[in-house]
């Protein structure tokens, strides 16, 4: 596993993306396992139609549909906690990518070695691509499993495109902590900003249905393009699904270009 | 093996780089020819630091340019780097990996190493490579650097303070693998701000003070203007005068009957004198390189190129 860089990247990432898909893993077998008490036991919609509007707008509830079991997931899981887990996952990893190794002084070893900064920067990439897949299939696996556990039979091709647009959404929040982390060499503030901007856009698509002023800017949001035309319902969008992955690979450009030019910090 | 005969292999030409207003470096002209072990020394802070890591492409000048091995350091940087090694001043490695993992990757980066000369090396270092880097002293840590940047028989090693945490006796061993480079014919640049390291091991002394390079000579020159403080303990009876005339000899001054004195040169002329002395005790100061320069150049800053 130490054969080049990407190899190396992989082993470094292989805790960090076995943890995180088997806690998304858990969530999605658990979540499976809990629509089929709830759809037997308990009055969701009695109760959701006592929700204020806002409430109902914070956790998903425009998109509330409880007659199939992707339904459910579309309210609790997809619209909130799998979105940031998932964002939050890719982020943390690109923004630790190269100016982690910076900050541990480790950037200058290796690029005194024979290897590109844009070589090191791709193939570092790659593999934090492939935990962020790695995390998306581990949950998908997990819903898929605690459906054959309680009998379920979600429609798993459209479980599979709200995981793959979820995945879009979070490379395209990973390629803008890269880009700030290979313009700045600082860890910390590819995160925060990365994370800050994760959390108003959420907030500006979430509460669009509810404000004049958000819904005209709602096409700024990746959310808009991730659950925006509801995936797990009408399966992906390919314009949306498009635009996140424009913004993912824009993002990356930008970090190659500023990465190739940058003094690295000693 | 080496370069072309008489190609530099370290070329710099007005190199520049500012940071802020104090640090950085000014209008360096460095060469460093094939096949010799060339020291650059300076106090910390002088810019031996910058200047190497620009050579390395780390980051970029303000103004100026620079060639190792015939090379542009940035548009060939990766030919550079498959025929160049380099130990930073601060070393980092991968806390997890262990120490023969560590090797193993650079290894590879550069093309794949044999495992046995890596592990012939560590021998000789007595380093234990099955540890975890986290786990390793500051002095085995550096061992690991030195044995990075020996291996693969690198035609140019850059070595940034290579000395730092190293006991006496892996410090030998250490001079002994940049002997064997130099009778390979391979080049060794390295930095320091101890003189009596880079007299011991170059052939030649590049001198930078506050980003200027302000000297370079021949090791030989140096160790005739060498300056050392003496105190010699006379137990009383030690009349002055008789010192402070002296070739060489400065700033006598006698207090409990000890002699104190800065002296330029050999000892020869000191020592014979105070032979006729009853001496009780002899004791030699280091001088820092801030006096060695203040002795050497005064406030001027022209440069002496040997």
């Amino acid at each position: 596993m130490l054969r080049n860089v990407l190899l190396k990247t992989l082993r470094d990432l292989r805790w960090p993306t076995f943890w995180t898909g088997l806690g998304l893993g858990v969530l999605g077998f658990y979540f499976m396992w809990i629509i089929n008490t709830f759809e037997n036991t308990f009055d969701w919609k009695g109760l959701m139609d006592q929700f204020p509007p806002a409430m109902k707008a914070l956790v998903g509830g425009q998109l509330i549909d409880f007659s199939s079991p992707t339904g459910f997931l579309n309210m609790e899981l997809f619209p909130l906690i799998l979105p940031l887990v998932l964002a939050g996952f890719a982020t943390a990893l690109a923004s630790g990518a190269t100016a982690g190794e910076e900050a541990r002084g480790t950037l200058d070893v290796l690029l005194a070695e024979p290897v590109d900064r844009a070589r090191v920067l791709v193939e570092k990439t790659i593999a934090i691509i492939a935990g962020t897949v790695a995390v998306g299939v581990a949950l998908f696996a997990g819903i898929w499993l605690g459906a054959i556990a309680v009998g379920s039979r979600p429609d798993l091709a459209l479980v599979a495109a709200g995981v793959l647009s979820a995945i879009l959404l979070a490379l395209a929040f990973g390629g803008i902590a890269l880009a700030i982390a290979c313009a700045t060499g600082n860890r910390a503030m590819a995160i925060g900003l990365t994370g800050a901007l994760l959390v108003v856009t959420y907030f500006v698509n979430a509460l669009a249905p509810l404000v004049d002023m958000l819904d005209r800017v709602r096409w700024v949001s990746p959310f808009y393009y991730y659950i925006g035309n509801d995936p797990l319902r009408n399966g992906l969008d390919i314009g949306h699904a498009a635009v996140l992955g424009c913004v993912a690979v824009a993002a990356f450009v930008a970090a190659l270009l500023l990465f190739e030019r940058r003094d690295l910090t000693a | 093996m080496g370069a072309r005969a008489g190609s530099p292999v370290i070329a710099t030409h007005d190199l520049t780089r500012y940071y802020g207003r104090s640090r950085g470096i000014i209008d360096v002209n460095l060469e460093v020819r094939a096949g010799e072990v060339f020291g650059f020394l300076g106090p910390n802070g002088a810019g031996k630091t910058t200047t190497i890591r620009l050579l390395l492409d780390l980051i970029r000048p303000t103004r100026g340019h620079a060639e190792m091995l015939g090379l542009d350091v940035r548009h060939d940087r990766l030919a550079i780097h498959r025929r160049v090694s380099y130990l930073p001043g601060e070393l980092a490695l991968y806390g997890d990996l262990t120490g023969a993992q560590v090797l193993q990757y650079l290894g590879n980066l550069r093309g794949g190493l044999p495992g046995k000369e890596i592990a012939g090396l560590a021998d000789r270092l007595q380093l234990d490579l099955s540890r975890r880097v986290k786990a390793m002293s500051l002095g085995n840590k550096q061992k690991i650097g030195l044995v990075a940047a020996f291996m693969g028989r690198p035609e140019l090693l850059i070595l940034d303070e290579p000395s730092i945490g190293l006991d006496p006796l892996v410090q030998q061993e250490f001079e002994r693998w940049v002997e064997e480079v130099r009778a390979d014919g391979r080049t060794v640049f390295l930095s320091s701000h101890i003189l009596p390291e880079v007299e011991h091991l170059c052939d030649r002394v590049g001198i930078i003070r506050e980003g200027r390079l302000i000297a370079v000579e021949h090791v030989a020159d140096l160790k005739s203007r060498a300056l050392r403080r003496l105190e010699i303990d006379f137990g009383g009876d030690a009349p002055p005068e008789v010192f402070a005339d002296l070739p060489g000899v400065q700033d006598v001054a006698v207090h409990d009957g000890v002699l104190r004195c800065t002296v330029m040169g050999d000892l020869d002329a000191l020592v014979k004198t105070a032979a006729r002395y009853h001496v009780r005790d002899i004791h030699t100061v280091e001088t820092s390189l801030e006096e060695i320069f203040l002795a050497y150049y005064g406030k001027d800053v022209n440069r002496h190129v040997a």
